[in-house]
């Protein structure tokens, strides 16, 4: 645990990784500092959702390393680990039968104490993730009766449960229509400010990273080729360069900066 | 050492005492009540363990035909209080209670016979599973598992010693002996054709006499050259027509009236053999002699004789 | 700032609510008395139920009765019956809570405790220590004595059942990693190699085919008390290690990933959790055959009638197993002593066919 210099909380240094002889990540590095909300972008097979579990800790790097804490990911135990980082992930198969409020407690089980029952604190801190993530008034549903977005909501609150420092986002958006991605992007950068997260969301749409991500940092062939806040990172080179389509800068009344695909 | 003793006591009685006569059942409870105080008693039965009786057996369960058979025959019918729902002799063992149905011993029903002595059937007939609750519940039981004639002669007086009758057994395997003897005698001289006896035909598969089988020492008794299978008695038909037996003898046709000559010769493959050109397949009604190891097992011996050897019996 | 002690909202966590914990258990645990009294009053030779209540009054519970029933009416109802009942609602409870296991670790409905090997590695043991003394004769002697109260059948068994979910897991892991499809395959293609030695054994088995068969379809005629200590402290072990590790079970419904997610040693776990399911399965296979559909219907009805929490489908999966498979062997006994897994065979097919047509979702767990 003890490092002579300051680390970040997330630290990604010179990541390699392979599935079979496929090489997916060669030498990605990436600094994440408390409080922030970064975006992962590239296209598909660049690398993105493989950093990401890299970091969650799921995969173990063939070279390099991912440092949460200044400590090795890999090094922590998974409980542990599971105290402070939190996965939202693309897609879950929920368990048949269960209620709302009985899953999402189930994001306590790294902070369980009671062999059977559940603490004072863990009541507090589900309440407090329903609330949080606007899914308070589903508790008493059952999982197998609810919409899409009602739940994304309820993983968000069972992530927020484990009252993680490190949420991750892998393509949370992917399965959500439009109004249901901008309420939850919303409630994720609410979220950070009020609870002082720091997220990591892997996102496919541009638009949506540019204007929800403070920063970003853009994967391709293994590699982050650029990190930075979304107006200096997303120019149409680099996009063009990387995704293989030519976008446009527009500005609206208030001085906003949006980006607008150009139809081939 | 002092069971030898009183056996060898016994050995010389004439056979021509022990036929069962209604006499003869007086004397036998007094040579009973004589021989009670020779327990506790020590036995081996024929799997070698030893089995310890407590005092003379009053209440019998058997667990086979052939059992029942042999207690019968030592005049203790009366005693048995447990039977399968096969047997049917002598006829007055119908009336007892049946704890073996479908041949599935009912341990229920042993135990509520209140046994003091059990005999079981060897080679899997009373399950291992039974045995094993026999022993926990302390009902001594003897396993009769005979192999051969002799075999049949030691149950006989394994039993006989077990029920205080031991002048009983002994004459009656004495008897037992001399008819089996006399059998030998007549065919001993005849030429020796080989057998092949049916025990089942059941989808293709053939069941004869068991290599070093009773059935097989038997037929070779009876003055026949066994054709055996394997151990089980399972025979190839390659083997059997390689084999080629002068007779074919048919245990099943006891049971099957369909199992006919005429029906052997029509099954593929087995028109060749000699013993079906030469018409010398036969049905063998008394199978149930032949095949149970019982007190009538000679009578067994000389059905088989005679189905070898016709012309050494006058036929 | 909200205290703890006080929340605005009752949301209500915590698992289910104590009346309803209360509620599903005592029904269980009334169910067991009723079946155990039916099922030790009840048998082929008539022990009124007075002299049975007085004699498991006296032999149990010490009470000073006055000896008004015979010495066979005793011995029926407390060294035949008791015992019998018991190991059916012990193998009951084992397959029942094995069961459940199976269902989480693998995630399919399907599963049951014999899937992975269980049943084939126990029956290739069981076989060959019905066997043994035929082909080995020096052994026939010995066979018939138990070792430690327990017989060469139940030992092979037991070992058989455990080896081989050892060896289909360890060839069905690759880099550290087991999926359960390979495992589920592994195991399929394990137990075919398994069964066909099974049948070879069958094949020469000559007069021990009845012997055999009754194992293989799985029987209670056997049971005492010395094979009742023998497999008791294991399953009892195996649900309390288990019980303990209901949160785990829970998490593993999310998949793999979620569930490391939530801090749980996915491939560690999925190891002690089948070591523990397993352990309960060859446990009671070895005293008892193998009995089917048990362990693959009792906790499917009831994740459907009281939900997945394995706080509550643990326990309640051993207390209705364990009178599910009383009530088929009192079935099999009056039936005139045929092997139980043909009743719970005849009985739990037809109702789970009917479960599956009436369901109106996949009974996915």
């Amino acid at each position: 645990m003890s490092t002579p210099r300051r680390d970040a909380l997330l630290a990604v240094d010179g990541v390699h990784f392979d599935y079979g002889r496929r090489s997916v990540l060669r030498g990605a590095a990436l600094r994440v500092e408390r409080g922030e909300l970064v975006a992962l972008l590239g296209t598909n097979g660049s690398g993105k959702t493989t950093l990401l579990r890299l970091i969650a800790g799921t995969l173990t790097p063939d070279a390099g390393e991912v440092r949460f804490h200044g400590r090795a990911v890999v090094e922590w135990r998974r409980a542990a680990l599971a105290r402070h980082v939190a996965v939202l992930p693309q897609r879950l198969e929920l368990p048949s039968g269960f209620h709302v409020a009985e899953l999402v407690e189930m994001g306590r089980a790294p902070h369980a104490t009671r062999l059977f029952g559940a603490s004072a604190a863990d009541e507090v801190a589900v309440e407090r993730a329903l609330i949080d993530a606007d899914a308070l008034e589903l508790a008493h549903r059952s999982i197998d009766e609810l919409s899409g977005g009602e739940r994304q909501r309820v993983l968000v609150a069972m992530a927020l449960a484990q009252e993680p420092e490190l949420l991750l986002l892998d393509e949370p958006t992917l399965h959500l229509d439009v109004a249901h991605q901008l309420a939850l992007l919303t409630t994720i950068g609410r979220l950070r400010r009020v609870r002082n997260l720091t997220v990591v969301a892997v996102l496919h749409d541009l638009g949506m990273a540019a204007a929800f991500a403070p920063r970003v940092a853009v994967l391709d062939q293994g590699r982050v080729v650029g990190e930075g806040s979304p107006a200096t990172v997303l120019t149409p080179a680099l996009v063009r360069r990387v995704f293989g389509v030519e976008i446009d800068e527009a500005r609206t009344a208030d001085g906003q900066r949006h980006l607008v695909l150009r139809p081939g | 050492m002092l069971l030898g003793l009183l056996l060898a006591a016994c050995q010389p009685a004439p056979p021509s005492s022990i036929s069962p006569t209604a006499t003869d059942r007086v004397s036998a409870s007094a040579t009973r009540s004589a021989a009670a105080s020779a327990y506790p008693l020590s036995l081996t039965d024929d799997v070698g363990r030893t089995v310890s009786l407590a005092s003379e057996p009053r209440r019998i369960v058997s667990l086979a035909p052939s059992n029942t058979e042999i207690v019968c025959a030592l005049d203790a019918c009366d005693e048995l209080v447990g039977v399968t729902d096969f047997d049917a002799y002598p006829a007055q063992v119908t009336d007892i209670p049946k704890v073996v149905v479908q041949a599935v011993p009912d341990v229920e029903k042993i135990v509520a016979a209140m046994p003091d002595l059990v005999l079981a059937a060897g080679n899997h007939q009373t399950p291992q599973g039974v045995l094993d609750q026999f022993d926990q519940l302390k009902i001594p039981y003897l396993i009769l598992y005979p192999d051969s004639l002799e075999g049949i002669y030691a149950d006989i007086e394994l039993v006989g010693r077990a029920l205080g009758a031991t002048e009983q057994a002994t004459s009656l395997g004495a008897e037992m002996r001399t008819d089996a003897q006399a059998i030998e005698d007549r065919v001993a001289n005849a030429a020796r054709p080989s057998v092949f006896y049916e025990v089942s035909v059941y989808q293709g598969v053939i069941y004869g006499a068991g290599r070093d089988s009773f059935l097989a020492s038997m037929i070779e008794l009876a003055g026949g050259k066994p054709v055996v299978g394997d151990a089980t008695g399972v025979i190839q038909l390659e083997d059997l027509v390689a084999a080629d037996p002068d007779l074919i003898l048919l245990g099943d046709a006891a049971y099957d009236p369909s199992v006919t000559a005429m029906s052997v010769a029509a099954r593929s493959g087995w028109g060749q053999m000699t013993a079906v050109t030469q018409q010398a397949v036969k049905p063998m009604p008394d199978d149930l002699i032949i095949t149970r190891p019982g007190p009538r097992i000679i009578g067994g011996l000389k059905a088989l004789a005679k189905a070898i050897h016709p012309e050494s019996f006058g036929g | 700032m909200r205290t703890a002690a006080a929340p605005a909202i009752r949301v209500g966590i915590g698992g289910p609510s104590l009346t309803r914990a209360a509620l599903v258990l005592g029904v269980g645990a009334l169910l067991l008395a009723i079946v155990l009294v039916a099922a030790v009053a009840l048998g082929s030779v008539g022990v009124s139920l007075d002299d049975t209540a007085r004699i498991l009054g006296r032999r149990l519970l010490g009470l000073p009765l006055a000896q008004t029933w015979s010495p066979s009416a005793e011995t029926i109802i407390f060294d035949l019956r008791l015992p019998r009942v018991l190991t059916a609602m012990l193998v009951g409870a084992g397959l029942g809570s094995a069961g459940t296991v199976f269902q989480a670790v693998l995630r399919n409905p399907m599963a049951d405790p014999y899937l992975i090997g269980t049943a084939a590695g126990a029956s290739l043991g069981a076989i060959t220590g019905i066997l043994a003394p035929m082909l080995l004769p020096t052994l026939a002697i010995g066979a018939g004595t138990a070792w430690l109260g327990i017989g060469l059948v139940q030992v092979l068994a037991f070992s058989g059942g455990l080896l081989t979910v050892m060896l289909v897991y360890s060839v069905a892991r690759r880099g550290g990693t087991v999926h359960v499809v390979t495992l589920l395959l592994t195991g399929y293609a394990v137990s075919s190699i398994l069964a066909a030695g099974v049948a070879m054994l069958m094949f020469l088995s000559g007069r021990a085919l009845g012997a055999v068969f009754a194992w293989l379809m799985g029987s209670l005629a056997g049971a005492s008390w010395t094979s009742l200590a023998f497999a008791t402290p294991l399953v009892l072990l195996s649900f309390v290690l288990l019980m303990a590790r209901w949160r785990r079970l829970n998490l593993l419904l999310l998949g793999d990933g979620a569930a490391a997610h939530l801090g749980v040693d996915v491939e560690r776990e999925k190891l002690v959790l089948t070591g523990l399911a397993t352990l309960a399965t060859s446990a009671v296979v070895a005293i008892s055959g193998t009995i089917g559909f048990v362990g693959l219907v009792v906790p499917h009805v009831l994740r459907l009638a009281i939900g997945p929490d394995h706080r509550l489908l643990l326990p309640s999966s051993v207390l209705f197993g364990a009178s599910l498979l009383a009530l088929a062997d009192l079935g099999a006994r009056l039936a005139g002593g045929i092997p139980v897994g043909i009743v719970t065979a005849l009985i739990g097919a037809p109702f789970f066919l009917w479960l599956l047509r009436r369901a109106r979702t996949p009974l996915m767990p």
